[in-house]
């Protein structure tokens, strides 16, 4: 019981930036409307433009391409990609903090680098969004695999919290009232559709 | 310390832990939902494989002749209407949102937590189409940890973001509850300021080089 009650405290307060995390972007994400006003959704800023001295191999697939495009700029990271209808090269560095959006023209072989201004509301709607093993970079990883522990975290925090509760027989009375009227409530919504 | 100083102080410690486990219990079934279903979210892959056995993800259950005016404007706003009077039109309930899908389509998710509908309506050649999704369990779960907001004229889905303001209360909640219980234990006190520390310095240096 001493073990199980240590294991939950600690637990949490390993994962405590986490929870907070989701707990505030939540509400961020709920509450749209109260974030949209000012300041407003962070419009792109030019970063830096010039010519690129670099080269990609004729065979290059657009992800290759975008991965070494990043390399380059010392941007390695989270990033999607897409070639356009004109032989450009977009990419969207997902930086946590400040995305970027590069965008490379074969013809002029100019790279333009526009960073997104940080704005806290938006930066808690990637935060909460990020997640998966798909992009294959050491740092995303790490943050996959802390997504994990803490899907796991909250398991585990459900079942110990009902066993440490059965423990205190004085509170049966009313936890289990309180359970039930949320199990009531939920189901109802479940219902309702 | 007086007596009553000391009951004061028992009584708030009480209620601390009092808070902290009904609060808990009555959101419990919210609690494992998030968990549960943050799993699908981080590991999408695990239900496409699952799922990918021929049957197609969407079925056609209408397709018919339709022509109801297009407003101006791309934003939800402008488009709303739009859905409203599209799920009127053909008797579809649900929480909804509409969008252009290019110049000639203006599309209309419709969702419940047991069903997903799509409207595609083409202006131009005036027809309309409704789609069914095949029911996902995955879905089914990733569909209830996304639905929030107050953009709806629903009284449901208003009632369910209420709840969802509470959990976020909730979580915050716990953490400063929690906080607080720890620190009543003076033997577990250099643990979790290594515990609290070295998840600051994780949580950090992540986000930084995300």
């Amino acid at each position: 019981m001493l073990l199980l009650r240590r294991i939950h405290l600690y637990a949490a307060l390993l994962m405590g930036p986490w929870v907070l995390m989701y707990a505030v972007s939540t509400f961020v994400m709920n509450h749209r409307e109260l974030f949209r006003g000012a300041p407003a959704q962070a419009v792109p800023v030019l970063e830096r433009e010039f010519k690129w001295a670099g080269d990609f191999p004729p065979d290059a697939l657009p992800r290759d391409k975008g991965r070494m495009l990043l390399q380059s700029l010392d941007l390695e990271g989270a990033f999607t990609v897409r070639e356009e209808k004109d032989g450009a090269l977009v990419v969207q560095r997902q930086s946590a903090v400040e995305p970027r959006r590069i965008r490379y023209d074969p013809a002029t072989r100019m790279v333009r680098i526009e960073r997104t201004p940080f704005r806290t509301s938006q930066f808690l709607e990637r935060m909460h969004r990020r997640r998966g093993w798909q992009h294959g970079f050491a740092t995303d990883n790490a943050w996959a695999l802390s997504v994990d522990v803490f899907i796991a975290a909250m398991i585990f925090w459900a079942v110990s919290g009902i066993w440490l509760w059965w423990e205190m027989k004085s509170l049966r009375g009313w936890g289990l009232a309180a359970a039930a009227a949320g199990a009531a409530l939920f189901a109802l919504f479940l219902a309702v559709g | 310390m007086s007596k009553s100083t000391k009951k004061l102080g028992m009584n708030w410690r009480t209620l601390n832990r009092r808070v902290h486990v009904y609060l808990a219990l009555f959101l419990l079934p919210w609690f494992l939902l998030y968990g549960v279903s943050s799993f699908p979210f981080a590991h999408p892959s695990i239900g496409d494989a699952a799922y990918n056995d021929g049957r197609p993800m969407w079925t056609l259950r209408l397709e018919r002749a339709y022509d109801v005016p297009v407003p101006p404007g791309d934003g939800p706003e402008a488009l709303r209407p739009l859905g409203q009077r599209i799920l009127t039109d053909l008797g579809l309930k649900g929480s909804f949102g509409t969008y252009r899908e290019g110049a000639e389509q203006v599309n209309v998710y419709i969702y419940t937590f047991w069903k997903s509908t799509q409207v595609k309506y083409y202006p131009v050649r005036k027809v309309i189409r409704v789609e069914d999704r095949r029911f996902r369990l995955d879905h089914f779960f990733t569909g209830m940890h996304a639905r929030g907001g107050f953009e709806q004229d629903d009284p449901w889905s208003d009632a369910w973001a209420v709840v969802v303001d509470l959990v976020c209360l909730g979580l915050v909640g716990w953490v400063l509850s929690g906080l607080l219980m720890w620190w009543e234990i003076p033997s577990a006190r250099r643990a979790g300021w290594l515990a609290i520390a070295s998840s600051l310095v994780a949580f950090a240096g992540l986000i930084w080089r995300l």
